[in-house]
Order: C-alpha cells, then structure tokens, then sequence
C-alpha cells in the first residue's frame, strides 16, 4: 500500500526539530543571563573567571548607589507621566475627535518612532546645552544671563524620552480607544445619562485598563533605557543605572561584579514591571476581548478642533521637524551656532563621515548585520513562533516564557551577561561581528516573535489541518500553506528587525571589538571625542541609510505581497 | 461545460470506533464511544454542540490524540491506547471537508483542489484531468483560475468539496459543512451533496447538529449527548422510534407524556398509560419494556386536531387552543390539555381560533414507549 511506503521514508520529524530550535533558542537566551548572575556573586579578584569566591556582597554594597537608583526612578517616572500624557491626549484627539486631518496625523504618528532617542538626544543637546545650546545663546544674544534651558538635567532626559516614548503611548491607548464599542456609550446615552457622566461611569473604567497597562510597559521601558541619559547625562555627571553600569565596566580597572548585581537588580524590577503589565493586559482590558475594530463615532468639538489641530501640529513639530532640522542645519556648518553666516556653511562633515574608514566600515557593518539579523532572524522567530503557538508539544509554554525573557531585561544588562558567556566560549567569536549577530538575535527575539505570531494568530488552524488531511507532511505543509501565509508578518518581522538592529546601542556598546564597530555606537563616541558637527552628519547618515535599505525592502516586498490569480 | 470521464476507482474502507476516550485535561469531551461503519456507507454524527461529536470525527482524522480505546480503518490499526500507536493524519489515507472550508487565500481554485493529488507527486497531466474533473462534479469548472479569495461562502464550499474527494480518499470525513451557509444555499447543497456521495460510493462520516441535513444524507444516524451515544439507528428508526426522552425532544419536535402503566386496560398489542389528570393514552411498546411509570413521545406533527369528535376508539380528548402560531410551512398550536400543555404542528386551509374548545386526536402507532 502507498501509505506503508511513505510511512518508511525518514525524514526529521517536528518534534525533533521543534526540540532543537527550542533547546538553541532557550540556551541563546538563558546562557548569558546564567552569567550574569554568576558575575553578580562573584566577591573574590574582579578580573577572575569563574569567579574564585561567591557572596552576596556586591548585593549589600548596593546602598552606596542608592542615589544611582533614585536618578533612575526620578527620570523614568517623570518620562512615563509626561509620555501618557501625550499619548493619551494624541489618542484621544485622534480617535475621539473631528479634528482636521485626522487619518493624516494617524499616519504620521509612527514618525516620532523613527527619531529615536539618540538622535533626539543629540538634537536636543544643540539645542539646549547649557553653554552651546541654540536657544542659550539666542538668550545670551538678547541680553541674558546664563542660560535659560538647560538638557544636561534629569528633565532633560525626561523630555527626550517622553518625545519618543509618547508615540509608543499613543499607539497602545489609541489601540484601546478604537476597540471600544461605540454602542457601549450609546446605550448609556440611551439610557439618559449625560454626556458628562457617560463618560466618567462608561468611558473611562473601559479606558483606564489600558492606560495604566501602557503606562507600566512605558515605565518599564524607561528603567532599561540608555542612549539619552548617555548623551545628555554623562556631561553632568548624571548616571542612571543603565549609564552608571556602563562606567563600571567600562572604567578602568573594570567592575564587573558590580556591574553584574546593579544589572540584577535592574532586572528583577523590571521582571516584577513586566509581570504586572502582563496582569492588567490579561485581566482589565474588557473592551479589547473582541478584538474587532470600531470607527467609534467622533465628537463635534465646534471651534476647538482648531486648536486640537494645533497640538498634534505642536507634538509631531517638536518630536520630529525640530530635531531632525535641529541635526540638519548643525551638520552644514564649520561650527554649529544658533546664527546662520554665510562663511560657516560647508559640506565637509558629510565628505569627512563618508571618507573616513572607521565611519565606513561601521556603516557597512551595521547595514550588514541589519540584513544578517533580519534573515535568520526571519527563519528563527518564525518557527519558534510555530513552536510555541502551533505546534502543541509539550513544553511550547515554556519555551514562550523563556524566548519572551529578553523583554524584562535592558539590552546593555543582557550585553553584560553575553560579554562573559561568550568570552569564555570555546569558538572564539568575541569581538568579531558574530557575537552582535547573535547579540540580535537574542535580544530581538521577543519582537520578532510578537510580530510574526501576530499574524499567525490569524491563520485559522483548520487551513493547516486540511493540509494535512490532503496528506501533506510538516515540512510540506509548512513550505506551501503557513510560510506563504505567514509572508505579511515575516515581511514586517525583517523589517523591523533591519531597523532594530542598525539603530541599536546598549548592545553593541558593550559587545563590538575595536575591528569590527558599528555605526550608532560609533555616533555617540564621535559626540564625546569628536565634534558634533560630525556627529549630526554621521546621525543623519545612519537615518537616511536605513530610510534607503526600508524603501528597497518595502519594494521587494510589495512584489512578494502581490496576491495570486487574477 | 465538458464532464470529464474516468471517476478514479475509489476504494471505499470500513472504519471502527471502539472504546473511544478523548480527554482534555479535567474534560472528558467523549467517554467511550464505539461504533462500525461499513465500506460505502454514510453515517452521520447528530447532536447539540459540545455532545462530542466533532471530536469524534477528528479522532477519527488523527487530528485529536484520544486518551483511550481503539480506532481502525479496513482494519488497520490507526489509533490503539493499548499499543501507544497513532498514525499521523496525512498517513491515513482520509479526506476531510472542515466547517470553516479552509480554503488556502494565497492560491488558486486549482491550485486548492491539485494540492492532494501535487502532494501525491502525481503527474502534472493527470492532475489537470482530475481537478478538471471535480471542479465539473461541484460545478466550478469555470472558475478553476480564480483566486480562493474572491470565492463567495458557497463557491468556497464547492472548492473545499472539490479538494477532498479528488484524490479518491478511502474515506471523507465532513464537519458541519453546510453550518456557514444561509438556509436556502444549505437546503440545495444538502441535495447535491447527496447525489455526489452515491456518485462517489466513499465511506463518509458526516458531523451536523441539523436534525434534517441528518436525515436527508445519512444511511444511519448516531445521536450523542455529553460524549456517549444515545441511539443508533437509521433516519427513519430514529425519528419514529426514538429511544429515549432526549432523542426524542432532539430528533424533531415531540410531546412527552408521563403516565402510569394501566395493564388491565392494554389490549391488542397497546400499552395504555394515565396521566396524572385522568386520560388514558394508548401507545406502542415495540418490545420495550416499561416499569409501573412510563413516558410515551408523540411527535408534533402526528397530533390532529378537529372541531367535530373523531369516530376512533382510543385517544380522542377534548382540548382548548390556547394559543396560534402561524409559521408559513405550518400552523403551531399550543393546546391545553389535561392540565398541562401540547404543542401541535399542522397544515390546514382553515385556522383554528384561539380560545376555541375542539377535540384533540392521535393514532396509538404514533405514541411510542421510551427507554428511561
């Protein structure tokens, strides 16, 4: 019979397939962060590895950086009220009101997440340093005094990363807004209640789930956050834990361990941040239960919307234009000032960034590593997301739970523990760009996933089944049913890994080798070593680079994405 | 439109079911279930959601691992608890037709229906002769290069039909096929589905809740509750002859009337019963065997009702309309009788008025004993 025949052939089954991707990607993850710890414990020679002698001193001798510690609850609380602000205030604006050009603004709104807060940083640095700062020396040049803005402060960082942050707000409420039915409202209204107390007893209890859930993933988000504290602290000897961590290891001599038990620390807090974010999403949020997606009816504003106008004109302005023209106009002259003169405009730091090898070769490398990530990453993510949500073996749950880890731990900290793992690693990979591929690819596993298993959530499970009742074996049904349905999300996963991965810093800081750099560490130290003339022409460089690999992309995708038939 | 020739040679195989456990953790979804289905026959797995029966037949599939008991195909072995075997679904040599359809958006209507054969590695040739020849059978030959994207719920339904039987599966499997489609399209498809069965002759087994579709397709009918089976039986056994109270009530609309025996009354081959209220019912047994309380059913449809009193014997009571439904096939009637209520469904050309006091009749073959 055909059946037995076909039976005999051996091929690797999905179990032992799914076992080893699995087993890789939990050793990926897990591995370093074993090391972490272990450095964490370490009391006896900083330098020595293993360590000859474990306690929880580095532990107790946290109390020394207990201010270290407040800096960072100071920055990040204020970034995350000043974020869901914004965003709540965007959302609302957006989804709620007849305000001109609303689908616009909607679009547009993914703009702020492409200035990230490096680039902010750096802007906002020439705008309002203390000393060089554009409007400082407008003031100055009006008769002022010292200054009147001043970055280099925990506002500052605040500021920049509320900027950024702000977007990613109005995205997750503006996500709850539009899922909440309109008929939930109407009936109140029905019912007689006002407006008014429609909207304190229906509105807001519907709303106020995934406010808080954003706040805390914001809040979360900006414990681990480095780039802008870097930038704009470092001047004034302002360290959050990120920024103070990197002075330990980076300081000479070294300090690891208590490096490695600040990391820890960081974790746990963000680890217990991450926990309750999952809390809120998975039990308050009523309105998203259905999934389905209203056009919830706008409000008539009258003359306001004008003014609502205004403000989302105001919020994308500062978040965007001003930086980007900020960075822009500093990159043309001889000597950045807030006065234009004919004589100090010029085009050498473009030449100078382009002619210089070590910015080349950073470029090239970033852009190499973007593809490299996006690639294999694709592949990874994809069947890890098969694993974890389609597969049904046994132990899928678990290897949900430990692919999601890299969420709750800062990049720079996970850097740390793959900084010791891998020098100890028999194949030497340390210092080469191997070791950042596999930095990415860890540290970006959980978007990847998130994003591919968005879609795969989508894919009913009969139109697998049936594959499989046609006879179709695993790997053929994977090769001609879920990967060309899947091709949307693994289309959008690359993408956004390519731009995770060229744009990032807290990992490559710590993990690139003096002969293999990348480009956005090499940014920030042209800013501390260099000019930031230089600097601003290499950051917009970066940009447009990425802009150039995403329309290429998006090219080749859009012929990928053309349906079939007709 | 060209009917290609050459129906493939469909080897029909006989399934069988027993024992079959399936648990989900603390849910026992069916508890032991056994059952034969013989080569070519079309069996039909009726019930209400949750009754187990859509997992049934996708044990039978292999795409739900049972926890117990035995399931073979022409006698092979492809589920056994006892010997830890379970062949894969794409290994059994079945074909399936889900609710959803699961047509595959990213290709063609051909490119669907091939898909069974291309995983066969049969020749390009043979496939175009054979889709050509299902896409025909269904009716959709014309739109073989159209993308199942653009396909209304009916098209996709044809599509999906198409794709399982083209590859001449030993046995087509159907999970509530016809519940995405509106009441007209389903009552035409329930026809061409029949014809394309005893134009194929493969052994299928068919999942509905739809009481009519089970009786329209099915050569025999299993009815379940709560993962077991209550009867089995053909179309017309069970619903003449429903076994018990829920069959009954399930299996079309029906009166239960609870009575006490009354032996010395029962002659020529009747079982008499009297309810609580005093009226005497005679019924058949049909070599059931009743205690000193028993339960007759009496379909709906099978009361009469009329304004002069019947000549019959046995069970003519008087009755008052309480109140009228009029439903366009049928009238409902909701009687009061006997201190309780009936429900009569009939067709007549002249309505009875709400309030009215008339006579309620029904033939002694129609009230059958149920199994308690």
């Amino acid at each position: 019979m055909e059946r037995t025949e076909r039976a005999r052939s051996w091929r690797p089954g999905p179990r032992l397939v799914s076992v080893l991707v699995g087993g890789a990607a939990a050793l990926l993850v897990l591995y370093p962060i074993a090391y972490l710890i272990q450095a964490s414990l370490s009391v006896g020679d900083p330098q020595s590895r293993p360590p000859d002698a474990y306690g929880l001193d580095n532990y107790t001798g946290l109390g020394r950086y207990a201010h270290i510690f407040g800096n960072t609850l100071l920055v990040a609380a204020t970034a995350t009220v000043l974020a869901i602000v914004l965003g709540f205030g965007m959302a609302w604006i957006l989804s709620r009101t007849n305000v001109p050009g609303r689908a616009a603004f909607e679009q547009l709104m993914a703009m702020p997440y492409y200035v990230t807060p490096l680039m902010g940083a750096l802007a906002w640095a020439l705008i309002a340093a203390p000393q060089s700062g554009f409007v400082n020396q407008l003031w100055r040049a009006l008769g002022g005094e010292g200054h009147i803005l001043d970055v280099n402060t925990p506002w500052g960082i605040a500021w920049v990363m509320a900027l950024f942050e702000g977007a990613v707000a109005f995205v997750m409420i503006g996500a709850v807004m539009k899922s909440m039915d309109p008929a939930l409202e109407e009936a109140s209204q029905v019912l007689g209640a006002g407006r008014m107390r429609t909207m304190l007893r229906i509105t807001l209890p519907l709303v106020l789930p995934g406010v808080l859930g954003a706040a805390v993933f914001v809040f979360a988000e900006m414990l681990g956050s480095f780039s802008a504290a870097l930038v704009l602290g470092l001047p004034s000897r302002f360290y959050v834990v990120t920024t103070a961590m990197y002075q330990l290891v980076s300081q000479y001599p070294p300090r690891f361990p208590q490096a490695a038990a600040m990391g820890v620390s960081l974790f746990a807090v963000m680890f217990v941040m991450v926990y309750i974010y999952r809390r809120i999403i998975s039990r308050g949020t009523y309105v998203t239960i259905t999934g389905k997606a209203f056009r919830p009816r706008a409000m008539d504003v009258g003359r306001l919307r004008w003014i609502l106008f205004g403000v989302c004109l105001g919020y994308l302005s500062i978040a965007v234009v001003l930086p980007v023209l900020t960075l822009l106009y500093a990159s043309v002259q001889r000597l950045a000032t807030a006065f234009p003169r004919a004589g100090n405009f010029t085009l050498s730091n473009y030449v100078t960034a382009l002619s210089l090898d070590a910015v080349r070769s950073a470029l090239w490398n970033s852009l190499l590593l973007g593809c490299a990530t996006a690639g294999v990453g694709v592949v990874l993510m994809g069947f890890l997301s098969w694993i974890i949500y389609r597969s049904r073996l046994p132990g899928a749950g678990f290897i949900e739970y430990v692919v999601m880890f890299p969420q709750a731990v800062p990049r720079l900290v996970f850097a740390f523990g793959m900084l010791w793992a891998w020098l100890v690693f028999p194949i030497p990979i340390y210092g080469t760009l191997w070791l950042l591929l596999i930095a990415y690819l860890t540290v970006f596993m959980p978007l990847g996933i998130r994003t591919i298993s968005g879609v795969m959530l989508q894919i009913d499970r009969t139109l697998e089944e049936s594959a499989q009742m046609c006879g179709a074996s695993w790997g053929y049904r994977l090769r001609t049913v879920t990967m060309p349905l899947l091709r949307p999300g693994l289309i959008a996963a690359a993408l956004l890994l390519f731009i995770a991965s060229v744009r990032e810093l807290g990992a490559s800081i710590l993990l690139m080798g003096p002969k293999a750099k990348v480009i956005t560490p090499a940014i920030v130290e042209s800013w501390f070593s260099t000019s930031s003339e230089l600097t601003a022409a290499m950051a917009l460089l970066q940009t447009l680079a990425v802009a150039l690999a995403l329309a290429f992309l998006f090219a080749v995708a859009r012929r990928a994405l053309r349906p079939v038939g007709e | 439109m060209i009917v290609s020739a050459s129906p493939p040679a469909a080897r029909a195989a006989s399934i069988e079911v027993r024992d079959l456990v399936v648990r989900y953790g603390t849910v026992t979804a069916v508890r032991g279930v056994s059952f034969s289905v013989a080569a070519g026959e079309h069996l039909t797995l009726l019930g209400p959601s949750g009754c187990g029966k859509t997992t049934t037949l996708r044990a039978i599939a292999g795409l739900e691992k049972p926890t117990a008991g035995e399931i073979r195909i022409d006698g092979a072995v492809m589920y056994d608890a006892a010997s830890r075997t379970q062949v894969p679904p794409e290994r059994r040599g079945l074909s399936m037709v889900f609710q959803s359809y699961a047509i595959w958006p990213h290709m063609t209507v051909f490119d669907n229906v091939a898909y069974g054969l291309r995983v066969r590695r049969e020749r390009e040739s043979d496939i175009a002769q054979r889709v050509g020849w299902a896409l025909d059978l269904v009716q959709m030959g014309e739109l073989a290069g159209r993308s199942a994207s653009k396909l209304s719920g009916g098209q996709q339904q044809r599509v999906a039909l198409a794709r399982a039987f083209v590859f001449s599966p030993s046995v087509l499997l159907f999970d509530e096929p016809l519940s995405n489609l509106d009441a007209k399209l389903r009552a035409e498809m329930r026809v061409e589905l029949k014809e394309l069965q005893r134009q194929l002759g493969i052994t299928s087994v068919y999942v509905t809740h739809d009481l009519e579709e089970a009786l329209a397709i099915s050569d025999r009918v299993i009815v379940m509750r709560d993962g077991i089976i209550e009867q089995i039986g053909t179309p017309a056994q069970i619903y003449d002859l429903p076994r018990n109270a829920f069959v009954a009530d399930f299996v079309g609309s029906a009166n239960l009337i609870r009575g006490r025996r009354r032996p010395e009354l029962e002659q020529g081959g009747f079982v008499v019963l009297e309810t609580q209220g005093g009226a005497l019912i005679h019924g058949v047994a049909h070599g059931r065997s009743a205690g000193r309380e028993a339960v007759f059913s009496a379909r709906t449809v099978h009361l009469q009702l009329s304004r002069e009193r019947p000549a019959s014997a046995h069970n003519v009571w008087p009755a008052r309309v309480r109140s009228r439904v009029f439903q366009g096939d049928f009238t409902q009637y909701h009687l009061d009788w006997d201190g309780r209520r009936l429900v009569l469904r009939c067709v007549t050309s002249e309505p009875v008025a709400e309030g009215t006091d008339c006579f309620l009749s029904v033939d002694p073959r129609h009230c059958v004993l149920l199994e308690e």
